[in-house]
């Protein structure tokens, strides 16, 4: 059977739901009590774009593919929103969503190659691409993209306006709410369905009439989409793109994000994605180089071995051995 | 562009070369799934263990590095069974997405402690033959060359009675073919499963030796590439097959070098990948089509 | 209900040690410079270099009592700031954001990656604070249209400055060299092919090369041009279609890694008995040790290296910085290490020409800056920013090596230009020029 509360996050929905509003609340009000800060801005700004950016995704894994080369959505989101709006001249509110759709042409190109595959075919076939599609950017379109030396893209909000940091704070959070909450819905209709029949038996959910193509590819376009316009938001709060956008690093980050929050959940690209930025930022103020990476490394062995279902699902592990405890000494 | 036979040799030569390691990966690669039907990649990091244990043992005692092989050898044998009893048994059976998110787990583990341990710092080992060449078939035949391709083949042919002749062997052919199977007749598979990934460390550890032996200039990020090519290989040669790794890895590295030939150096990554992506449009599985489960 | 909240409530408190625990207060009793450097990452190797120059030249600056700062009347220390950019554009951009923002610099020094540089430009044009960029090879970072760019000098040499200098040598010294030693006729044009790294620095040159050619009406015709991937190892085959095309002089961009292997096939395995030119990057002990007897007679293009320094007025200030570098922590700076040094005492010169911290004012003293040159030979003798592009010119070397039995590794000696050269440019016994 499929567990729908499993699927979507953790706990009751009573506790979801205002867990939700706690972080809303949360993240609409930290950036007033600390004041303009910009660095503060600089790092939730990144982060809440990579919460979009990992869980779409993780958006994907829902069908059970791996991408390991999502960076070629990410930058050809970033790439196509800053030609448009520097060709001409609408405000990239508009353009992030044609990256987006720029990411989703290439994205059901990628996707009917490879919703037939295994999944490490796939998780190659993918990271292939990335490399095969930041060799094309460089060399045949190195003309409208600049080649290595890449192109500026105007800001989201003009500095200009007052405050533009915060504005644009805002409008990256409200984003990133409408984005999961289409996931939310989108998980919670009949293709919800479909994808977990999909996932966990495929001979059963092709015998019960679900055609897993089909749906491996519309999960295809909408991860690919998600990611374009995350990656188109972050080009535009950074000004300026270049190849290196495609790199395997940035391919690499929503999984360790999504895996540590927990894979195949809704809540788990953010939970990931805020605790491991925590981490990462925090122990660099301790002067640690190397070691981070290690660190990170272990944290996903760990918790792949340990907890595999990420950390929103250590509350109820807590809980489970608690329970456990007392039973034993009843 | 004049092709004159000359040229096709020299390239198919320099392909020659390059297919050793990409071999030595690829075998490495498919008996690890062979057995225990699990991809690692973090395949590459392995073999940059392997260069770099080799040079550790060479700058402390100057010996000639392909003696030094034997050395380090049997502690990447060690280092691979490690990794299989800590990271790989457990999740064994829990899908493949984990597979391949604890290899990265691991990539990002292993090249980083190799920075820590050994310093990101470009190295080199000077081969003791460095200087000396052959002229054959109208090249210039460096000896380290024609060394490597021996040493690549003797190993194989090592594998190939270790496989064939030896009890050890045949059980763990026994394993890929049918893991029940085995186990009821009493195999320790789990045992098989250690040995496999040593010896599949161990080959990867010989590929990055014999690399970097031949002059290359490495660190700790060496492993990446060659590791995805070797990937790629064993997709298109069938995983699980050790004679179309083997053949995979020859046509890959001479086809990569006619396309530098032909494209441009730019291109050289990208059609790696251009070509599995063909061939799995054209064979979802691969040429020799093992299937997943 | 609980967990949820418990983990929220784990969250915000961890957020608010993060903004908290690094707040810094300005204090106008110090001048803080913020150090860009890639200390993780791949390019890493770079990082310490930088950092480890940056704090060299702020001790030595500091024991004469600091920088004297007019408005205040008296001399304050310098405080580096270390900023980590990760070798990424995001980890750039948080670093250079931390370092305005909670450290409060009153300038930053540093920056390696062109693509790592260009991502963060836009936060440090709005927040107007000066930036004297020691790395990132390509000039588009001060000639963006779409960023302020004034608060941005480039203390470093561009690919067109470097790429240029390189063919101007090729063309002066080297074909007349070629066309003596084979007595082929004096307008014999030199046959180039041109191996290059797909990067903006390999690109850079290619483009410089070109223009070169074109702005002087150079006698240099490109016979091949090829380009490899950063990191690759195997140039065989790209060798060999070179060889076919038979030049004199293959001009190489290429980092050591690379560099290395290029040689040492070209001449082992391909029999390509030509003279082969490599960039700045490549003075480097490394390169000595890695490349061998191949590297025998090859070009070298440098500022800074490692076995060699341009008799005359930097000499003393090489030998200075390059001792008490290697006695404080051991080994050689590299070019990345030199640049910084002194953008390091570029950044106190114009906080003492400005007389204030105050970045406007800062900023125009850079713009205006006119400083004897240190330890890096600049055109005139003098460190300065040109009034278009802010960028200061270096006065660019040409070294050819020579092996060394005592040291058992080749050695570079100056050939080029002719102010600062220790010996004469010469073409190896072995050499074959190209035909057509």
């Amino acid at each position: 059977m499929i567990d729908m509360n499993k699927t979507l996050g953790i706990g009751s929905k009573k506790a979801r739901l205002i867990g939700v509003i706690l972080l809303l609340i949360l993240a609409f009000t930290l950036p007033l009590i600390f004041g303009m800060n910009l660095y503060l801005l600089t790092v939730l700004i990144l982060m809440v774009i990579f919460i979009i950016y990992a869980s779409s995704w993780n958006f994907l894994t829902y069908t059970g593919q791996g991408s390991l080369g999502h960076a070629a959505f990410f930058g050809l989101g970033g790439y196509a929103s800053a030609i448009v709006a520097t060709a001409s001249g609408l405000s990239p509110f508009i353009t992030i969503f044609i990256g987006g759709g720029m990411a989703a042409l290439v994205g059901l190109f990628i996707g009917i190659i490879c919703v037939r595959l295994k999944e490490w075919f796939l998780a190659m076939v993918t990271f292939g691409f990335a490399i095969i599609i930041q060799t094309l950017m460089v060399s045949q379109f190195a003309e409208i993209s600049g080649g290595w030396d890449g192109i500026a893209a105007p800001r989201l909000v003009p500095s200009s306006i007052p405050n533009y940091q915060l504005i644009e704070y805002y409008s990256i959070v409200l984003i990133a709410v409408f984005v999961i909450l289409l996931f939310y819905f989108i998980l919670k209709s009949k293709i919800g369905l479909a994808f977990a029949a999909i996932r966990e038996n495929e001979i059963e959910a092709r015998a019960a009439g679900i055609n897993p193509v089909k749906y491996r590819l519309f999960a295809f376009l909408v991860s690919a989409y998600f990611s374009g316009v995350a990656g188109a938001l972050e080009i535009h709060n950074l000004g300026y793109i270049t190849p290196e956008i495609f790199g395997v690093d940035i391919s690499f980050w929503p999984i360790i994000y999504s895996i540590s929050g927990g894979l195949g959940t809704l809540a788990g690209p953010i939970v990931g994605t805020i605790f491991i930025t925590i981490i990462w930022d925090g122990l660099q103020s301790f002067g640690l180089t190397y070691l981070r990476f290690v660190i990170i490394g272990l944290l996903l062995v760990l918790i792949i071995i340990f907890l595999p279902k990420g950390l929103i699902s250590l509350p109820d592990k807590i809980k489970g051995y608690l329970e456990k405890r007392q039973k034993k000494a009843q | 562009m004049v092709v004159s036979s000359d040229l096709i040799i020299q390239v198919m030569i320099w392909g020659l070369y390059a297919g050793c390691i990409y071999i030595l990966l690829a075998t490495g690669l498919n008996l690890i799934f062979g057995v225990m039907k699990i991809v690692n990649f973090a395949h590459g990091e392995l073999l940059m263990l392997g260069a770099y244990i080799t040079f550790t043992f060479y700058a402390v005692s100057g010996f000639n590095p392909y003696v030094l092989l034997a050395a380090s050898l049997p502690v990447l044998i060690l280092v691979g069974v490690i990794i299989e009893r800590t990271c790989f048994r457990p999740i064994l059976g829990t899908g493949k997405l984990n597979e391949i998110f604890i290899s990265i787990g691991l990539i990002y583990i292993i090249q980083n402690a190799a920075a820590i341990i050994w310093s990101d710092e470009w190295r080199t080992i000077h081969s003791p033959f460095e200087h000396i060449t052959l002229k054959m078939f109208g090249v210039n035949l460096p000896l380290d060359y024609l060394i490597i391709v021996i040493t690549t083949i003797s190993i194989l042919i090592v594998l190939f009675l270790f496989m064939q002749r030896t009890r050890l062997g045949k059980a763990m052919r026994a394993t890929s073919q049918n893991r029940k199977g085995a186990m009821l007749m009493g195999i320790n598979v789990e045992r098989m499963d250690m040995l496999a990934f040593g010896i599949g460390a161990g080959l990867a550890g010989a590929a990055g030796t014999l690399w970097v032996v031949s002059g290359q200039v490495f660190n700790p990020y060496m492993g990446s590439i060659p590791a995805v090519k070797a990937f790629a290989i064993v997709i298109i040669g069938g995983l699980g097959s050790i004679p179309g790794a083997i053949i995979g890895g020859l046509i890959y590295g001479i086809a990569e070098n006619f396309a530098i030939l032909t494209l441009g150096g730019a291109w050289k990554d990208a059609i790696s990948f251009i070509i599995l992506i063909l061939v799995l449009i054209v064979r979802p599985t691969g040429i020799f089509g093992e299937s997943a489960e | 209900m609980k967990r949820t909240l418990g983990l929220i409530f784990i969250v915000f408190i961890s957020l608010v040690l993060i903004a908290g625990c690094t707040d810094e207060q300005p204090s106008g009793e110090e001048l803080k410079i913020g150090v860009v450097a890639s200390m993780t990452g791949s390019a890493s190797t770079t990082g310490k270099d930088i950092w480890q120059s940056a704090e060299l030249a702020a001790d030595e600056i500091n024991a004469n009592g600091g920088v004297y700062v007019a408005e205040l009347g008296k001399k304050i220390p310098i405080r580096l700031v270390q900023g980590d950019d990760e070798s990424t554009r995001e980890g750039g951009q948080k670093a250079v954001s931390r370092m305005i923002t909670q450290d409060n610099v009153d300038i930053l020094v540093g920056g390696f990656s062109s693509a790592v540089v260009s991502a963060h430009q836009q936060i440090v044009a709005e927040h107007k604070v000066p930036y004297i960029i020691t790395g990132a090879s390509t000039p588009i970072i001060t000639r963006r249209t779409d960023v302020d760019t004034t608060y941005m000098f480039h203390h470093a040499p561009t690919c067109d400055d470097s790429g240029s200098q390189i063919t101007l040598f090729l063309d002066d010294t080297v074909r007349p060299a070629i066309n003596e030693k084979f007595n082929f006729p004096a307008e014999r044009p030199l046959r180039l092919a041109i191996l290059y790294q797909d990067s903006p620095y390999g690109k850079g040159h290619q483009d410089a090369i070109k223009n070169t050619i074109a702005n002087n009406s150079l006698s240099i015709q490109i016979v091949a041009e090829e380009a490899f991937k950063m990191g690759e190892s195997d140039y065989r085959t790209v060798l060999t279609s070179i060889k076919n095309k038979n030049p004199d002089v293959i001009y190489v961009t290429a980092f050591l890694n690379e560099q290395i292997p290029v040689e040492t096939q070209a001449l082992r395995d391909i029999g390509l008995n030509k003279v082969f030119t490599a960039v700045e990057p490549n003075d480097d002990p490394d390169f000595y040790k890695g490349v061998g007897t191949y590297g025998d007679y090859s070009i070298v293009q440098s500022r800074f290296s490692p076995y060699t320094v341009p008799k005359g007025p930097t000499e003393a200030a090489y030998n200075k910085f390059v001792t008490d570098f290697d006695n404080k922590y051991g080994g050689f700076p590299g070019m990345m290490g030199v640049a910084t040094y002194e953008g390091v005492y570029i950044a106190a010169k114009a906080v003492e020409d400005a007389g204030t911290l105050n970045k406007t004012a800062v900023r125009d003293a850079l713009a205006t800056i006119r400083m004897q040159q240190m330890v890096e030979n600049m055109q005139n003798q003098t460190i300065s920013f040109s009034p278009d592009y802010r960028e200061s010119k270096f006065e660019l070397t040409m070294e050819q090596l020579y092996w060394d039995e005592s040291v058992k590794e080749t050695r570079p000696k100056i050939v080029w230009p002719e102010s600062l050269k220790e010996t004469s440019f010469v073409l190896p016994e072995w050499y074959e020029p190209g035909q057509d």
